[in-house]
C-alpha cells in the first residue's frame, strides 16, 4: 500500500523556515511574549477588579452606590449619615439604604487593611457568606474575610487590635468581591467610635423599589442631593475612583510599548533571517516567484513568531496571574479574571505587529535582484 | 513560401534569438556583453564555452529573463523579453525556462521532494498531485528512493540531479545548465550531462549548457564559443 505524498505548500515551507532556526524563533518569540505576558496577566488583573467593582456595587444586595461628588477614591467619600440617608429614603423608587463606612487601616502584622462598618441589620443581609463562625451580635465583635484571615494570621475567636480597640473575630466569610474578602467588617457604631467618624459614613448602597428604573432613579437623586454621585455600574465608577481607569490605562500603555518593542525585535530577527537567505530568495526568484508571493512567504513566517509568541505569553501571562494571587500584598486586590478579552487582545497585538516586524524585511526580500542574489555567497 | 511566412516559420523554429546584445557593468566600465549576437533552434542541444569573465553567465542569466539587456533585441521562446513586464518575466522564468545552477541552490531545509515542487508552486493547481509529479521526476532521474532525503544528506551528484528534476518541474521549453558539472568529478559530470541529453531529447526541450569544459561540451550539437563579450565563431 502506498501513502498519498502530501504537496508542499506556503505555510509547510514557512514552518520548515521556522524550524531550521528553533532556537532563534523560540527566542524571538519570547521577545514578543513579554508584551503578551503583560497584556494577558495585568488584562486578566484589570478584568478582575472590574468584575469585583461590579459585584461590590451589589454587595449589600442593592442597586446603586451614593458616595460624595467630587472625591479623588472612594475611601476618602464622606457623607452625613442620617441627612442622606433621609434624603434617600424621600425618593420615591428607593425601598431601602445600607449606610457604610470604610477604611483602610493598619492592623498588624499587616500595613494596612481594608475595614467596613455596617449597621448590625444590615450585617445580617451577608449571612449566607459566612463559612463559618457567626454574625457579630455586640460592638466587639467583628467578622473577617478570607484573604484578610490569612494576611493577618488570624482565626476564629482570637483578638484583633485597630488603633486602640481591640474586637474578636467571631465568623470568617467569603463573597466575590476580592477587596471585601481582604476585609474586617465591624458594627457601624463601632467602627464610627475607632475613626472618629461619629455620624459619617462613605456610602450608602441603594436597594430601589421593584418598578423603579434605574437610570431615572440615578439621576433623580443627584438632582435632589446634588452634593453625591449615584453609581450603578463599574463604567461609572470613575467619578468617584480612578484605581480602575488606571489599570484600563496601564494595559494600554503595555500594549503600546509592546507594540514596539517586540516589533523591534520582530523586524530584526527578520531582517536577519532575510539577509541570511539572500541566495535562496534569489532561488526563488529565479524560479519565477513573483515577489508578492516572497512578501507573503515572509510574512507568514512573522506572523508564526507572533502566535508562537501568544502561546508562550499567554501561558506565561496567566502563571503570572495566579502568582500576583499569592503575593501578600497584591492578593487583597488580585481575583483575576480570565476570558476571551485578554487573550483577544494579546493576539491581534501580538500577530499584527509580528507582521509589522516583517513588512520591512519582506519588501526588501522582495527587492532582491535574483542575479545579485545569486552571486551572494 | 512567401517571404513573411517564411520569417515567421523561422522565427517559430528559434528558441532563442540575440542580436547585438550588451551588458555593462560598474557604470559602463565593464562590457560583460559586446554586441553578442546568437540564434539557437529549437530542440538543440548548444554548448557555450570560452574563458571565465567572457560573459557565459550574463548571456545566460539573460536568456533566464533574471537580468535584462542594456541594448539588443532578445527574444525566447518566441517571446520578446524586453517588451515583458516584471510580473510576465516572473510568468516566463516559471513556464518557459528550467534553470540549473552550477551549485546546485536547492532550499537546504526542504526535502528532495519538496525542492522539485517549488517552481510548480507558481502556477494555478491542474487538479493532479504536485508531490505525485515530483515524486516522478526525481525518479526519472534516478532517485525515487531519495524523496524524502534534505539537500544535506545527498551527495553531489544527487543534488545536482534533484536540480534537474526541479527544472523540469513546470515542463520548460528551454533548459539552461550554467556549469552543472563544476562541483562534480569527471564520472558523475558525465552522468549529469548524460542525463540532461536524455530528458532533453525525451521532453522535446532545447538545451543551452555554459561549460569551459571542452569534452564535455563536445558532445553537444553546437559549440559557441565566447571571448570578450561577444561569440567567436559558431560550429
Amino acid at each position: 500500500m502506498t501513502t498519498a505524498l502530501p504537496d508542499l505548500t506556503l505555510l509547510g515551507m514557512t514552518l520548515h523556515s521556522l524550524r531550521r532556526q528553533p532556537l532563534r524563533t523560540l527566542l524571538t518569540s519570547l521577545g514578543v511574549a513579554v508584551g503578551v505576558v503583560a497584556i494577558v496577566a495585568f488584562g486578566s488583573i484589570a478584568r478582575g477588579l472590574w468584575a469585583s467593582t461590579n459585584a461590590s456595587l451589589k454587595f449589600n444586595q442593592g442597586d446603586l452606590m451614593v458616595f460624595q461628588r467630587g472625591v479623588s477614591a472612594d475611601v476618602f467619600s464622606t457623607l452625613d449619615e442620617a441627612r442622606i440617608r433621609d434624603a434617600l429614603l424621600s425618593d420615591p423608587a428607593v425601598e431601602r439604604v445600607v449606610p457604610s463606612l470604610w477604611q483602610v487601616m493598619p492592623i498588624r502584622p499587616a500595613p494596612f487593611c481594608f475595614v467596613m462598618g455596617l449597621q448590625p441589620e444590615d450585617l445580617a443581609l451577608h449571612r449566607s457568606k459566612l463559612i463559618e463562625g457567626r454574625m457579630p451580635e455586640s460592638g466587639d465583635e467583628a467578622v473577617i474575610g478570607t484573604v484578610a484571615a490569612k494576611m493577618l494570621g488570624i482565626g476564629l475567636d482570637q483578638e484583633i487590635r485597630i488603633s486602640s480597640t481591640r474586637v474578636k473575630v467571631v465568623g470568617a466569610f467569603q463573597t466575590d468581591v476580592v477587596f471585601f474578602n481582604s476585609a474586617v467588617i465591624l458594627p457601624l457604631r463601632t467602627l464610627q467610635r475607632i475613626c472618629l467618624k461619629k455620624g459619617l459614613v462613605t456610602n450608602f448602597q441603594v436597594a430601589l423599589k421593584s418598578d423603579a428604573d434605574l437610570e431615572a432613579a440615578c439621576r433623580r437623586i443627584e438632582t435632589n442631593v446634588p452634593e453625591v454621585v449615584a453609581i450603578a455600574s463599574a463604567d461609572q465608577y470613575k467619578r468617584v475612583d480612578q484605581g480602575l481607569e488606571i489599570a484600563n490605562g496601564l494595559v494600554g500603555v503595555i500594549a503600546f510599548l509592546s507594540v514596539v518593542i517586540g516589533g523591534v525585535i520582530v523586524m530584526n530577527t527578520m531582517w536577519m533571517s532575510v539577509h541570511e537567505r539572500t541566495r535562496e530568495i534569489g532561488v526563488l526568484r529565479a524560479l519565477g516567484w513573483p515577489r508578492r508571493r516572497i512578501v507573503r512567504m515572509i510574512l507568514i513566517e512573522a506572523s508564526g513568531v507572533g502566535l508562537l509568541a501568544w502561546i508562550i505569553g499567554s501561558c506565561m501571562g496567566i502563571g503570572l496571574a495566579e502568582i500576583a494571587t499569592r503575593l501578600p500584598f497584591a492578593r487583597q486586590f488580585v481575583d483575576p479574571v480570565y476570558d476571551w478579552q485578554p487573550p483577544a487582545m494579546a493576539f491581534a497585538v501580538s500577530v499584527v505587529l509580528s507582521m509589522l516586524g516583517g513588512a520591512a524585511p519582506a519588501w526588501r526580500a522582495a527587492r532582491i535582484s535574483p542575479v545579485e542574489a545569486l552571486r551572494y555567497e | 513560401m512567401s517571404e513573411p511566412a517564411s520569417s515567421a516559420a523561422r522565427e517559430a523554429s528559434l528558441a532563442v534569438r540575440a542580436e547585438a546584445l550588451v551588458k555593462l557593468y560598474e557604470g559602463g566600465r565593464v562590457r560583460a556583453l559586446d554586441g553578442l549576437s546568437l540564434e539557437v533552434r529549437a530542440g538543440a542541444f548548444v554548448a557555450i564555452c570560452g574563458p571565465s569573465g567572457c560573459g557565459k553567465s550574463t548571456l545566460l542569466n539573460i536568456l533566464a529573463a533574471i537580468d535584462r539587456p542594456d541594448a539588443g533585441q532578445i527574444a525566447v521562446a518566441g517571446q520578446d523579453l524586453l517588451k515583458l513586464s516584471n510580473g510576465d518575466l516572473d510568468v516566463f522564468r516559471a513556464c518557459q525556462v528550467g534553470l540549473i545552477f552550477q551549485l546546485h541552490n536547492l532550499l537546504p531545509n526542504l526535502t528532495a521532494l519538496q525542492n522539485v515542487q517549488v517552481p510548480m508552486m507558481t502556477l494555478p493547481p491542474d487538479g493532479g498531485s504536485r508531490a505525485a509529479r515530483a515524486a516522478h521526476l526525481l525518479a526519472r532521474v534516478g532517485l525515487g528512493d531519495r524523496l524524502h532525503a534534505l539537500p544535506t544528506a545527498l551527495s553531489g551528484g544527487e543534488r545536482q540531479r534533484v536540480a534537474i528534476a526541479r527544472s523540469l518541474a513546470n515542463r520548460p521549453r528551454l533548459l539552461l545548465a550554467d556549469e552543472p558539472t563544476g562541483a562534480l568529478d569527471s564520472r558523475n559530470g558525465d552522468m549529469l550531462i548524460a542525463l540532461l541529453e536524455d530528458v532533453r531529447r525525451e521532453y522535446g526541450m532545447t538545451l543551452v549548457l555554459v561549460t569551459h569544459d571542452a569534452r564535455l561540451a563536445e558532445r553537444a550539437e553546437r559549440i559557441v564559443h565566447m571571448k570578450d563579450g561577444r561569440t567567436v565563431d559558431a560550429g
